[in-house]
């Protein structure tokens, strides 16, 4: 946990950005990106599993009051960082993820670390707005946000996850 | 031995996912359009000030806009108050002037903090609350008297109202030269446009006519525009029309609205839940 610091402020920068910035998009029904994935999906690579969760959670419950949604991100959050380090394993083996880091498209190599920004986000955004849709009558219409939102916040986090690493390489 | 405290310590976080997960999938199952407004309302306790600031350099830029809006409504109502001062100058007619008197309506100005159309169940927070004298169940109009919300709860200094945009929104509505109700509600798929539902089969709606709300809403005063009836089509049991309106309040570009306050609204209350009424309906 040597990099707590850089962690709080890329919290509080991906939850500033996605209250004040993102959720006052009304450009399009269809655009809802949740940029706040990018801390989850930044943490090292080492993260134990029970902190993974408890991060989730965090973000979840801090965004749900923050978009008055009674517990739609908690439930999409959760799920994405319990499956974390289960889908890192399969994307990398577990040598690279014992020596720990922050995923990057430099340790991971641009192919998987894109894999892996695409099958979390998508499965975060799938559960979010099927679970704000809860019903099956406009599936065309749900599919539609879930994958224009997905791109949106892929690039987005994607920006993020550059900036973050950057950073840190100045750093240290 | 190793393994086995390797397998507990893996169930341990399976077990913790689990129990998150479905405490907040509870949490959500057992909650309403009315607790996430609530949420909203709180939330905007320590945030309201930051969206507020935001919400003040959106409103800058389209104070253009709003103005010409306003300064059309002004010389409308210019016009009516010389109608009026004319009706008083020719015939001197007291009464004239007391039935103008008090309104069962007040109306009060609010600006938007913060508003949203990208999701499904939409709401605006405003920067007025109880202490301006905002309530639950005030309708909220735009400054040229189109249908927006109705506030569904407020703190001391903030409001939050429910858009029209919100899937749980209802209210009641009819074309405006008849006097056919249908069921006015989002189906949450386009931002411009809301559901006119139920409306009998008779009414004869055509596109272009003009939808208003009528005077059996407990929030909006009789006659406020709604929209435009873009298309129409009966339902399979030809009994019932389902209409789109086209609204007339351009929701993505919300600045300032005017508060409605029904005065009688408690008074309506009380007396359907008199207990004079109950006595009846139960014999």
């Amino acid at each position: 946990m040597y990099r707590t610091l850089p962690y709080i402020a890329l919290f509080a920068a991906t939850m500033l950005l996605q209250v004040f910035l993102f959720d006052n998009l009304s450009i399009s029904v269809y655009l809802n990106p949740l940029i706040y994935m990018a801390f989850i999906v930044l943490l090292p690579l080492d993260t134990p599993p029970v902190v993974l969760l408890g991060a989730g959670l965090l973000t979840g419950v801090a965004m749900d009051a923050a978009m008055g949604t009674a517990g739609i991100n908690t439930i999409a959050t959760l799920p994405v960082a319990f499956a974390r380090p289960m889908l890192l394993n399969l994307l990398c083996g577990r040598d690279s993820i014992r020596e720990g880091g922050v995923p990057s498209s430099e340790r991971l190599g641009r192919r998987k670390f894109i894999d892996y920004l695409v099958i979390v986000i998508l499965l975060h955004h799938t559960l979010f707005f099927l679970l704000e849709a809860l019903s099956w009558e406009h599936l065309l219409h749900t599919v539609i946000r879930i994958v224009v939102s997905s791109l949106v916040t892929l690039a987005f986090v994607w920006i993020i996850a550059r900036v973050f690493t950057v950073k840190l390489s100045v750093r240290v | 031995m190793r393994k086995l405290i390797e397998f507990i310590r893996s169930i341990y976080v399976v077990v913790l996912f689990v129990v998150l997960e479905v405490s907040a999938v509870s949490y959500y199952a057992h909650s309403s359009a009315y607790t996430q407004a609530r949420l909203l309302a709180r939330s905007n306790q320590w945030s309201g000030g930051i969206r507020s600031f935001f919400g003040g350099i959106r409103r800058y830029f389209l104070l253009g806009g709003e103005n010409r809006v306003l300064l059309d409504r002004i010389t409308q109502f210019e016009e009516r108050l010389a109608r009026y001062e004319e009706v008083v100058a020719a015939a001197r007619l007291d009464s004239c002037l007391q039935s103008l008197g008090e309104s069962k309506f007040s109306y009060r100005v609010a600006s938007v903090a913060s508003n949203s159309i990208n999701r499904q169940q939409n709401l605006i927070t405003l920067n007025r609350g109880r202490n301006a004298g905002i309530q639950p169940d005030m309708s909220v109009l735009t400054p040229d008297g189109a249908m927006v919300g109705y506030v569904v709860d407020c703190t001391d200094r903030y409001a939050v109202a429910m858009s029209v945009l919100n899937t749980s929104f209802r209210a009641s509505g009819k074309l405006a030269d008849s006097d056919y109700l249908g069921s006015i509600y989002w189906d949450g798929l386009d931002p411009h446009v809301v559901i006119l539902g139920e409306l009998s089969k008779y009414a004869e709606p055509h596109p272009g006519d003009e939808v208003v709300t009528t005077g059996f809403s407990e929030y909006f005063p009789e006659g406020v525009r709604i929209g435009w009836v873009e298309s129409a089509e009966l339902d399979p049991m030809r009994t019932s029309y389902t209409v789109r309106v086209r609204l007339a309040a351009e929701m993505s570009r919300l600045t300032d609205v005017i508060v409605v306050e029904n005065r009688d609204l408690n008074e309506i209350r009380a007396l359907q839940q008199s207990e004079l009424i109950e006595q009846h309906t139960r014999m």
